[in-house]
């Protein structure tokens, strides 16, 4: 079940008032409703890979409680490290056997040995990336006895599935949901309307500026070696579009949806092409898997208090661990190592922490400088996205390659944009308009959380009208799925 | 609880009517390219608007023929007329089962026909139908059918068609329009067939394309057989038809059989591509369409047939 899809639309208002009529004053029976309608909701993808997902859940729950009622050092280690071992695991099979037993049967070939290495033929179950860095996460918090063990497995279930974050996201630390899932949640109206308001401009990116620029970028990427640089370099930015819209709209839809149910989710984007730098890129792109990286790898290793080569070494660990985590190709790993690169000067600087604060606060326009650093920052991450949306390591190259060649310099090829329904000029009117409103929303909590909150009713009402109209008229009929499922 | 469900309702009771409102304008004042999702294409798509204004002329006809553009291209009704069939022809573009039960929804009690012709374009099966729900809406009527269409397809294209095509037909806005007879290299014949008269086959040199299977969508494959059930009830002669095509595009499918097996299993059902052996470049003016020349051996053996019954 897709958040973009009519089942969800279904699905959404019966579980929303079941859970506030019919269940509201009893928070178990509430939770009990969220668990049975994240489970269903998984469900709908495919039945089967529920059974991995309450394997997970439950096994986390247990070494939980068993590393809780120990206090010998020996048997929590034990039962941290099962695991640890036993989730990694399972997402070692699902997600990186194949290209495991690829890479290695190809190290042999290389050297001249032959090897027939057994291929699974597996669907990567959805969200297994997400769910199980929930459970290590919170498995690794009790062990350095951060938390206590939770003992409601009905609350603890519902940490790991809650379904608007179940399938790509946010990735929830149980210090921040456990805490409110054991809580009695009250219907908040200003909560819940500002679900909906997220809710909406999330769809927006989605099916309006996601999918259609998605439309572009398939036939430009798919077809790569038959256009010019200019059409490539389109391909690129559009790329870029797509990919942040995408997974930016899902986790709108998902922390709107959540907001419904009276929970606040991590947030997960931050606007990340206003950065002035990579570094405020990262701590804008992807915050939950970021600072999970950060708090669970990062500063285990040491994080930046050692010498200049230590720093070095975490820093492409983490960016290298954060690539291989999207998936099982040297593409994803080219992909972190480049953002390892981009990151090393302001680190090696100190100059990492030079931009927290968010661009031209409290002005309408960014000075020179800061629209030459936004401008440097998102090329060079026009230029990572090649990697990352390449199929191999082969095509990103070739696809770098054409793009710094003269033909960079003629007309785009029309023929790459005469397969889409869309019309150019349309769709970069769209991509205006997008740029334009997150940019006057980019001190909230999302785009248009504050526009026109000081307006009256009907004329805020009427830029939701209008958003809705865009939709219906300009969304993308070809439907795609959202890319970080695949995660 | 109560303020927000109030005001829930009364946002989406504004977001309809405002949205019916942006359509309308959108319709009227932009120009197509910038209504990527409204198509309303008046007397496009193979002169269907001239031959729903044309079908309430006719009654108590012999033959009714339907289906897609191998239907409304490929039978001739002048051919017909000379072996003594009053006939009338509602084949349009990319017809799926969906649209062909709606229209013998709305003409069928009219024409009452003694046999329907019914060109099983195994394709049509394949696809949403949404091209042309959008043909059907802006040429013709807009009544209960076509709500029930739009519903079943569930597209948002066809919706926001519906809705303008609603406005226009209230405000008979399309009553001056008239389509010319002769369009681009079709000239339509009066009875509903299309003639192109183009002898040589840009698509005769064939291209070895990748086999597919063919999968039918479950709503097209339930129309379809709604459709039979509809035909039994009235006692009409059901004839299915496959149009002959060229040889890449006969091959195109790996489950040819299975497909030859379904249709024989729902009506006395031809398809010509088994028994007709026409030649790509001479009776073709495209991989699918037959030329005038093609029409003309297709439909004499077809009327062969059709005599003994």
């Amino acid at each position: 079940m897709f958040f973009n899809s009519i089942d969800f639309l279904i699905f959404l208002p019966i579980v929303f008032l079941l859970y506030w009529f019919v269940t509201k004053k009893n928070l178990q029976l509430q939770n009990i409703l969220l668990l049975i309608a994240s489970y269903f909701f998984y469900a709908c993808w495919d039945y089967r890979f529920l059974f991995l997902l309450i394997f997970s859940t439950l096994l986390d729950y247990f070494t939980g409680l068993k590393m809780g009622t120990t206090q010998k050092p020996g048997k929590r280690k034990f039962w941290f490290w099962l695991s640890i071992i036993v989730n990694l695991g399972f997402l070692g099979v699902f997600k990186y056997y194949n290209f495991f037993a690829a890479s290695f049967a190809e190290s042999l070939s290389f050297l001249g040995i032959k090897t027939n290495f057994w291929v699974l033929n597996v669907i990567l179950p959805v969200g297994i990336s997400f769910y199980t860095f929930h459970g290590i996460s919170y498995v690794i918090d009790i062990y350095k006895k951060r938390i206590e063990p939770e003992k409601n497995f009905i609350e603890y279930s519902v940490f790991v599935s809650f379904f608007p974050l179940l399938v790509a996201g946010p990735i929830e630390r149980a210090t921040h949901l456990l805490p409110q899932i054991k809580q009695q949640r009250v219907f908040d109206y200003s909560k819940a309307v500002d679900g909906l308001r997220q809710m909406l401009w999330g769809l927006f990116k989605k099916i309006v500026i996601a999918d259609n620029c998605a439309e572009y970028a398939n036939e430009i990427f798919n077809n790569s070696a038959a256009y010019s640089g200019s059409t490539l370099l389109l391909g690129a930015l559009f790329f870029t579009f797509q990919i942040y819209c995408d997974f930016s709209g899902y986790s709108d839809i998902a922390l709107g949806t959540a907001r419904l149910f009276g929970i606040d989710l991590l947030r997960n984007f931050a606007f990340p092409y206003f950065s002035r730098d990579i570094a405020e890129f990262w701590r804008r792109w992807h915050i939950s898997l970021s600072t999970w990286f950060r708090d669970y790898l990062y500063i285990p290793l040491g994080g930046s208090k050692g010498g200049t080569l230590m720093k070095v070494r975490n820093t492409f660990i983490i960016f290298l661990v954060s690539g291989f985590w999207h998936g099982a190709n040297w593409t994803f790993i080219i992909w972190g190592a480049l953002n390892a690169i981009y990151f090393l000067p302001s680190l090696l600087r100190n100059k990492n922490r030079d931009n927290l604060g968010t661009v031209a606060e409290g002005k309408y326009l960014p000075t020179l400088k800061e629209l030459m650093n936004m401008g440097i920052t998102f090329a060079l991450t026009v230029f990572a996205w090649i990697f990352f949306r390449a199929e191999s390591v082969t095509q990103a190259f070739q696809y770098i390659r054409t793009i710094f060649s003269q033909s960079l310099f003629t007309m785009p090829d029309s023929i790459a944009f005469a397969h889409s329904q869309n019309n150019v000029l349309i769709m970069i009117l769209l991509l205006f308009f997008f740029i334009i409103v997150e940019w006057i929303g980019r001190e909230r909590q999302y785009a248009i959380a504050g526009i026109g909150l000081k307006l009256p009713r009907m004329l805020r009402w009427g830029f939701y009208f209008f958003l809705i109209f865009l939709m219906a008229m300009y969304m993308s009929t070809s439907g795609s799925a959202f890319i970080y499922f695949q995660f | 609880m109560k303020k927000f469900f109030k005001n829930l309702l009364l946002f989406f009771t504004y977001a309809i009517v405002l949205y019916l409102l942006f359509i309308i304008l959108w319709g009227e004042l932009m120009p197509p390219f910038a209504r990527k999702n409204l198509n309303y294409s008046l007397g496009a798509y193979g002169h269907m608007h001239t031959r729903l204004q044309e079908v309430s002329n006719y009654n108590n006809i012999d033959i009714l023929f339907t289906g897609s553009s191998h239907a409304y291209r490929g039978f001739d009704t002048r051919i017909a007329e000379s072996y003594g069939y009053t006939t009338f022809n509602l084949g349009s573009s990319a017809q799926t089962p969906v649209q062909t039960k709606l229209l013998l929804e709305r003409y069928l009690e009219q024409l009452q026909p003694k046999i329907l012709i019914y060109e099983v374009y195994p394709y049509t099966f394949e696809i949403d139908g949404v091209e042309s729900s959008l043909d059907i809406i802006a040429n013709g009527t807009i009544d209960g059918n076509t709500l029930k269409m739009a519903f079943k397809l569930n597209h948002i294209k066809t919706y926001n068609s519906l809705v303008y095509g609603c406005y226009r037909h209230l405000l008979n806005r399309d009553k001056n329009f008239k389509e010319n007879t002769v369009t681009g290299e079709d000239t339509y014949i009066p009875g509903g067939f299309v003639e192109r008269k183009i002898t040589n086959n840009a698509d005769s040199v064939p291209v070895t394309g990748k086999k597919t299977e063919w999968i039918a969508i479950p709503y097209q494959l339930a129309a379809f057989e709604q459709t039979v059930t509809l035909l039994k009830q009235k006692g009409i002669k059901l004839i299915l038809v496959q149009a002959p095509v060229t040889k890449q595009e006969k091959e195109k499918y790996t489950n040819n059989k299975q497909i030859d097996d379904y249709f024989t299993a729902k009506a006395t059902y031809y398809n010509f591509n088994n028994f007709l052996n026409l030649s790509d470049s001479l009776h073709f003016y495209n991989k699918d369409h037959l030329n005038q020349e093609g029409v003309s051996v297709f439909n004499r053996s077809l009327f062969d047939i059709i005599k003994n019954y």
